[in-house]
């Protein structure tokens, strides 16, 4: 790479001056910046909403065992991938949190444009899972350990762990109780039948279905602890998917 | 080879090419967003398989108490449903149901549903055979012109959608407001309740989530960062000064964490699980044994005239002489216009209201059987894709038959079977 400060790029020089030569860097900087974004935005989106969901997208099925179960394993096969491609080709300290937040991004948008401004579901029946404190968790612990392994057991526990109570501070106000018609219901519960939805019957909802029962009312950090786990093991997987197709290897063309 | 391609990228970014990108995306989101979304006229009810609508849920009795409402109205949506004894194999059976609403979004909101007696905001279990009375208490929210179905979702089976009626709501949905009043005795508006505080803490996670990534991408950039990696530098890009930075926004993070968990527990410091499980031993309606028995004797589809034949044996058990009145199946009503004289109020595009004749028209006498050829006949059959019929792998109808004596006593009887179609018009049984 070649800077020259004179005016008028040399014979064989493709840059005029150091000045030039930075400034194309930092634009270049910002627009595979604009692009990775948009890219995991949408890829993860697709992802999430794959296989998240339901869980997702309605306060009536964010319960305490499957929601907190299913979610952060999801989530964290992006973030490990993510975390793969950002550390190991720049030591960016920053791929979980990225991913995240272009998910969020894209969520929100989709439940504001798509789910209230086209269907007129509110809000408090649609919004999306808070991560992005998961993310800060996964990437600082890459970052201070500096060992992918470390972060797949000490940041994918953690990760499973922090699901549930850093969506707390939203959903407990929707936990309140309210008596309709003789029958007990959260709010949660109200909101999801109050505004009716069509194509989703309330038997489809999986609230704290299954066979564990040993630890009572207990049920998210049993929950939590398995969803980290898997999480674990979904890191491994996941940041060397990330790592298989971090590679240019597909746009090296010999003629350009 | 790396720096070649990098060269080559950078030199196709001009200020013109960023210019047209950005404008491009412009486009791009304007024309996906921006055009306001049609609304929805039908609820795919047509496109489901005549047989499932004809075999399984049989709607009848259905009204709705206004047609016309202002925001913040309420209007009741009631009827009753016979779940058909021949529920076909291909089906779930209703053991696990959902009393619902066909609407697109919304637009009306369901403050309760009963079935009978019972509330019902989950799902409940219906048995084959049986009927059952429900009312939906819907709440109008948003302008607009409507078609509203009540349905039933039947798990594994599919929703079931019933008759709908066009419903029209005045006013302006910012107007609207839906009070509830918590156990603990306060009243809140669940439109709005707790949005607001949700923006505040979706988003300034989101605000620290872009703070963190522009502070690594602002302190030498991606380029950089990779030419210093691929030199064997990457350890440089990490020292000390930026774990600590790491460590202390971890500290931070965890702490807004904690401070926001203990915050919503001292503020909601009484709150459940969330409310599920099967409502089981709801009681059909009680109602005495129809005085009128009918057995199916075979029959047939014309396709192109949109007829079906059916030969029943009606036994009249009654103590007075009874007419074959309405045929009623999927939703539609097909009447027998020497029985019904004026024209009920129904929806149109399911009321035939000459839909229906008998071979034999005098009134079948208390203690009598009688052989009847029923003839079913109008457009709305096809128009409802009931003649689809003859495509469907289990080509068997079902509905119900109505039958009336002169003191206006109802008795009905359900009937079914296999029919065969006719593809020639005036094709005889």
């Amino acid at each position: 790479m070649s800077a020259s400060t004179e005016t008028g790029s040399p014979a064989g020089k493709t840059w005029k001056s150091k000045e030039e030569f930075l400034g194309c860097v930092i634009l270049t900087d910002w627009i595979l910046l604009v692009i990775l974004f948009a890219v995991l935005l949408g890829s993860f989106h697709i992802h999430y909403m794959l296989l998240a969901g339901d869980w997702d997208f309605w306060i009536d099925f964010k319960d305490r065992r499957m929601w907190p179960t299913v979610a952060p394993i999801v989530a964290m096969c992006f973030a490990a991938a993510s975390q793969s491609f950002f550390w190991t080709r720049f030591r960016l300290p920053i791929g979980a949190t990225t991913v995240v937040l272009a998910l969020l991004i894209g969520e929100w948008i989709n439940r504001y444009d798509n789910f209230w401004g086209w269907t007129f579901f509110p809000i408090n029946l649609v919004f999306p899972s808070a991560l992005i404190p998961m993310g800060f968790w996964l990437d600082i612990v890459l970052m201070i350990s500096g060992s992918w392994l470390i972060t797949a057991v000490v940041g994918g526990l953690g990760w499973g762990l922090l699901f549930y109570p850093i969506n707390w501070p939203v959903l407990a106000q929707y936990h309140q109780a309210a008596e309709i018609d003789g029958v007990l219901l959260t709010l949660a519960d109200l909101i999801g039948f109050n505004y009716v939805r069509t194509g989703t019957p309330e038997y489809i909802r999986m609230v704290e279905r299954g066979t564990l029962r040993t630890f009572g009312k207990d049920v998210v950090p049993v929950a939590a602890f398995f969803s980290g786990f898997i999480s674990m093991l979904v890191y491994f997987l996941w940041w060397n998917m990330g790592k298989w197709f971090s590679t240019t290897k597909y746009l090296e063309i010999e003629e350009v | 080879m790396k720096s070649l391609n990098i060269q080559s990228l950078a030199r196709c970014v001009t200020a013109r090419a960023v210019r047209l990108w950005i404008f491009g995306l412009a486009v791009a989101g304007a024309i996906t967003t921006l055009p306001a979304a049609t609304p929805a006229a039908a609820h795919g009810e047509r496109s489901q398989q005549a047989f499932l609508r004809m075999r399984t849920l049989n709607w009848y009795d259905v009204k709705w108490s206004k047609t016309e409402l202002n925001v913040n109205d309420e209007m009741e949506l009631t009827g009753k449903v016979h779940v058909f004894s021949g529920w076909p194999q291909a089906v779930a059976k209703p053991g696990e149901s959902f009393l619902n609403v066909g609407e697109p979004g919304p637009v009306l909101i369901r403050k309760s549903a009963y079935v009978g007696e019972v509330p019902v905001p989950r799902t409940f279990s219906m048995d084959v055979g049986k009927d059952y009375e429900y009312k939906i208490v819907l709440k109008a929210r948003r302008q607009g012109r409507y078609h509203v179905h009540v349905q039933i979702n039947v798990k594994d089976g599919g929703p079931i959608v019933g008759p709908g009626q066009w419903i029209t709501i005045k006013g302006d949905m910012k107007d609207f407001t839906n009070p509830v009043t918590l156990l603990e005795g306060s009243t809140i508006d669940l439109e709005t309740y707790g949005i607001t505080w949700t923006y505040i803490y979706h988003f300034f996670w989101m605000a620290a989530a872009t703070a963190w990534i522009l502070y690594w991408f602002m302190t030498k950039g991606i380029i950089v960062r990779y030419w210093q990696v691929k030199a064997g530098k990457g350890a440089e890009l990490i020292g000390q000064d930026e774990k600590r930075i790491g460590a202390i926004t971890l500290a931070a993070v965890l702490l807004a964490v904690v401070v926001f968990y203990a915050a919503a527990n001292k503020e909601f410091p009484r709150t459940l699980p969330m409310q599920a499980g099967l409502l089981t031993g709801i009681s059909p309606i009680d109602e005495p044994r129809s005085t009128v028995a009918v057995q199916f004797k075979g029959g047939s589809y014309t396709v192109p005239g949109r007829e079906l034949r059916i030969r029943v044996k009606v036994a009249n058990n009654g103590k007075e002489p009874v007419r074959l009145g309405e045929f009623t199946s999927a939703g539609l009503r097909f009447l027998n216009p020497e029985i019904f004289t004026t024209r009920p109020d129904f929806p149109d595009y399911l009321l035939a209201d000459r839909g229906l004749s008998v071979s034999d028209p005098n009134p079948i006498a208390p203690g009598e059987t009688r052989d009847l050829e029923v003839i079913v006949q109008d457009a709305r059959f096809d128009i409802e894709r009931l003649s689809d019929l003859a495509y469907d792998t289990d080509s068997q109808f079902g509905g119900l038959l109505f039958f009336f004596s002169p003191s206006g006593e109802r008795q009905k009887a359900e009937v079914g079977g296999p029919v065969i179609p006719r593809f020639q018009a005036g094709a005889a049984l």
